[in-house]
């Protein structure tokens, strides 16, 4: 690759990325991604809502622990997860439905420079979105704290590398699941299918073997994640015990996989027909 | 630049999805100039035209659009603009954005985006419109902001599925003398099209198709010629076409000959044309009155009607 | 004065009735559903957990013969054939309804509206409402033939089997099954169609209906943890309809909500998705 090129396809991955991202964003029917990430933010407003109305006293310990809870049973396993159908399934299949994915076919683009542009257009949204959804959900939850209490928090308890933490985790969620979805919208017609697969698959992750346990998203984030959160359900017995992954394996690991993904993507978009009889 | 680098050549190409057929066997050599596919519905236009675009793959066989194979979309839609039949859009994208932002694709500047999509834009009349979106455009708007789409970059190569298509007449006159002057400048225009007599005035060649084989190619009074087995009509325009008639028959080339219902002209099917307008010549020169002559089925139409059927089907 | 020859007649031959109209619409779509060997395959394997219920009826109502077949002691059936069984077969074949719905469903009215195809509809004689309608009655009837249908052949097997005191005496369970099925089917064919018409996108109206389970279940298990509630439970949609089958299968276990509540916001679900396609299922659309 020459430098010329290389100018050509960082130019030309922006100007896909500026499209898409505007369409990704104003949406009309990508509302319910945006409910989505508003859920979170309205619960925790809500409690300190009801902590501020009923005077009860702030406990940080117990308040980050249900946000550890939250963060990890609702937030990245649901909110995240069906974020990220929306928007990574929505990039080809959803054009294809559409019958304009032709347009981009018939630019002077190398396929893999699309793919390219309109993934990181994806990743760029969803970490947007749910990043600052997580940051508010945060914002909310200390709310009804004294400032004062939440700075020394913040700047001596360690406060704000778990904050660092979970919108990290937040945008690997949305790095990782991109990948996956994305690659599915190529693999099958209707990928609603592997993603309720992928979703069982997932939420069945504190049941499984530990082996089977290491190949999911979920497990490498839930490694990443600043305090465990205790699994609150009927058949918590059954759950099996993992060693978690060192972030030092956990971040390459989950960007391995997502590399791979988007390797078959990009040998399965090298071979795209545009055939709208089809879908 | 050799010749083959100038043309758009098809080697053996055929096309299947699954077991149906697209095209099959296909060989062909497009030179510069308008040239159009003509072919009933299903007949495989299309899919000729995605397969030289990229848009599908050949099941076997290749394609190369001046030198370069469809499967290299970087080089090839450097020079080729491609007018889809898809009557679809990115959604809430206003008739300016649809130009000029697939125009940055291209690797332009802000600024040399905004001039190409204007001019673009001037070449189809569609200025006014340019900042409403292309949903609220009518049928002949759509059809027009996909042609400023097409023609943008400039193109060298450009590929046209039934352009023509809900244009006003006066659209549609001011679009085919623009694909006219496109040729003229040089540019390889494909069209695909179901209007016959017009793809008859402005073609300079035509593929003739049906159900997925190319059933016959070149200029059309070439094609017209070997079709043997129909016999030229000539129309001769003259005041007593029965003594014409008994003239004629003197010819051996000739097969029927038949008087016009106004009795002011005589129909003539020849085996051998150039050798009847020698004939004809003489005659004239013998003091025989002649108004007009004027070949009767030597168009579009005519080849169609007899290579494909009047129901379309195949030969 | 112009002369024209009044050779048209308009077609003036016999009509289906009015109320059978919409039939035409699950009709179609049959025959487009089930060339997918997918979706042919799933509802085969629907009849699967039918005929295991149904092997377990014969067991349970032929335990003491097989017993003796074994040359086992016991003769005492392990297992009891009341309305906590049937609420069990209605749980696993609203499982399989809710996969079969999310397969169909999401399709039936996007793809309409996608392909702008709705006045093709609405330009005969043919209603919203009566379109509408059909398109529920493709999801209600498919619906139907795995949910209470088998159910109340099971019932019918065990009656046949215990007599015809048994069937008086425990009448209510069949009409529990019939109610009980009906209403998962009308939740789920509304949010599907109200979700196929919002999105207008097969694959988003998919993934929103999965969404608005098990999303609004999880984000309802927070609301309870966060803030230290119950009523979070409302917005689980499988909990409430649970809590409707444990009333009408008379189960005395209680529930964090209380039925009359669940029968509320089913209500307002129902509202909300025919308000939907009210505003959605129109032949004109106005671009802005």
């Amino acid at each position: 690759m020459n430098s010329d090129s290389g100018n050509l396809w960082r130019e030309q991955v922006m100007a896909i990325m500026r499209l898409e991202i505007k369409k990704n964003f104003l949406a009309r029917r990508g509302l319910w991604i945006y409910l989505l990430a508003l859920a979170p933010v309205l619960l925790f407003a809500g409690h300190s809502f009801e902590r501020l109305r009923h005077g009860r006293v702030c406990d940080l310990g117990q308040d980050n622990l249900i946000f550890a809870t939250v963060f990890q049973f609702f937030f990245l396993r649901l909110a995240v997860f069906f974020g990220c159908v929306g928007v990574f399934m929505n990039l080809f299949r959803g054009e294809m439905l559409e019958k304009s994915l032709h347009y981009y076919l018939l630019t002077p683009v190398r396929r893999e420079v699309l793919l390219a542009g309109k993934y990181l257009s994806g990743v760029v949204t969803t970490v947007v979105i749910f990043g600052t959804s997580a940051a508010l959900s945060l914002a909310g939850l200390y709310w009804h704290i004294h400032p004062q209490v939440v700075r020394q928090y913040l700047l001596e308890g360690g406060g704000l590398e778990h904050v660092a933490a979970y919108l990290g985790i937040t945008a690997l969620a949305c790095i990782g699941y991109g990948g996956v979805f994305l690659l599915m919208s190529f693999l099958f017609n209707n990928p609603m299918i592997p993603a309720a697969i992928v979703l069982v698959w997932e939420g069945l992750n504190p049941f499984l073997p530990a082996a089977l346990k290491k190949i999911s998203v979920i497990f490498y984030l839930q490694s990443l994640c600043p305090l465990e959160a205790p699994l609150r359900s009927k058949w918590a017995f059954l759950a099996i015990n993992a060693n978690a992954t060192p972030p030092y394996l956990a971040v390459p690991g989950l960007l391995l996989v997502t590399l791979a993904g988007l390797y078959l993507a990009a040998r399965k978009v090298r071979k795209l027909e545009i055939n709208y009889g089809a879908e | 630049m050799s010749n083959k680098d100038r043309q758009i050549t098809f080697e053996n190409v055929s096309k299947f999805y699954g077991e149906v057929l697209g095209v099959n066997r296909v060989n062909l050599t497009i030179p510069p100039g308008i040239t159009s596919l003509v072919g009933p519905n299903g007949s495989g236009k299309t899919t000729l035209m995605n397969l030289m675009t990229g848009l599908l793959c050949p099941t076997q066989g290749t394609i190369r659009v001046l030198g370069v194979p469809p499967d290299q979309p970087e080089a090839l839609f450097r020079f080729l603009g491609y007018c889809t039949q898809y009557d679809s859009f990115p959604r809430g994208i206003t008739g300016y954005q649809f130009v000029h932002s697939y125009l940055r694709l291209h690797g332009k500047t802000d600024s040399e985006a905004r001039d190409l999509t204007q001019h673009a834009l001037e070449r189809v009349r569609l200025t006014d419109a340019a900042d409403r979106k292309v949903a609220g455009y009518s049928k002949g708007m759509r059809q027009r902001i996909k042609l400023a789409q097409a023609i943008s970059h400039w193109p060298l190569v450009l590929v046209l599925d039934e352009p023509l298509n809900g244009l006003d007449p006066l659209v549609r006159a001011e679009t085919i003398a623009l694909f006219r002057s496109l040729a003229e400048e040089g540019v390889h225009v494909i069209i695909s099209s179901h209007i016959l007599h017009e793809v008859d005035a402005i073609s300079d060649q035509v593929i003739l198709l049906s159900s997925g084989y190319v059933v016959a190619e070149g200029q059309i009074h070439g094609v017209r010629t070997e079709v043997e087995e129909h016999p030229m009509q000539i129309l001769i325009r003259c005041e007593r076409p029965g003594r014409l008639a008994s003239r004629i028959f003197e010819q051996s080339s000739v097969v029927e000959a038949r008087v016009h219902a106004d009795g002011k002209g005589l129909l003539v099917r020849t085996r051998d044309p150039d050798e009847f307008y020698l004939a004809l010549n003489r005659l004239v020169l013998d003091g025989v009155d002649l108004e007009s002559v004027a070949p009767a089925d030597d168009d579009v139409h005519s080849v169609y009607q007899y290579l494909i059927g009047p129901d379309g089907g195949s030969i | 004065m112009a002369v024209y020859k009044r050779s048209y007649h308009g077609y003036d031959g016999p009509q289906t009735s009015e109320w059978s109209r919409f039939a035409i619409i699950p009709r179609y779509a049959y025959r487009g559903l089930f060339q997918s060997k997918i979706m042919t395959a799933f509802f085969v394997l629907c009849f699967v957990p039918p005929m295991i219920f149904l092997s377990l009826i014969y067991v349970a109502d032929n335990f003491a013969s097989l017993a003796q077949l074994v040359q086992a002691n016991r003769v005492g059936s392990p297992i009891t054939i009341d309305g906590k069984f049937f609420l069990n077969f209605l749980n696993f074949q609203a499982g399989l309804a809710f996969i079969l719905t999310a397969f169909v469903g999401p399709s039936l009215v996007s793809s309409d509206l996608t392909n702008r195809a709705l006045p093709l509809y609405l330009s005969r004689p043919f209603s919203r409402a009566e379109y509408v309608v059909g398109k529920m009655a493709v999801l209600i009837m498919l619906l139907s033939l795995i949910t209470w249908v088998p159910g109340l052949i099971l019932f019918l097997v065990h009656s046949s089997l215990m007599g015809w005191t048994w069937s008086i005496d425990n009448a209510w369970i069949a009409w529990a099954i019939f109610v009980g099925a009906v209403i998962w089917i009308l939740i789920i064919a509304l949010l599907a169609l109200a979700l196929s018409a919002w999105i207008k996108w097969r694959i988003a109206a998919g993934a929103l209906l999965l969404a608005v389970f098990f999303v609004a279940a999880g984000f309802g298990e927070a609301i309870n943890a966060v803030l230290d509630v119950h009523w979070g439970k409302l917005i689980n949609l499988m909990y409430l309809l649970e809590t409707i089958w444990r009333q009408l299968f008379r189960l005395e276990e209680g529930s964090d909500i209380t039925a009359a509540s669940a029968w509320i916001v089913l209500g307002l679900i129902c509202w909300a998705c025919l308000a939907l396609l009210g505003r959605k299922v129109r032949a004109v659309e106005v671009v802005r």
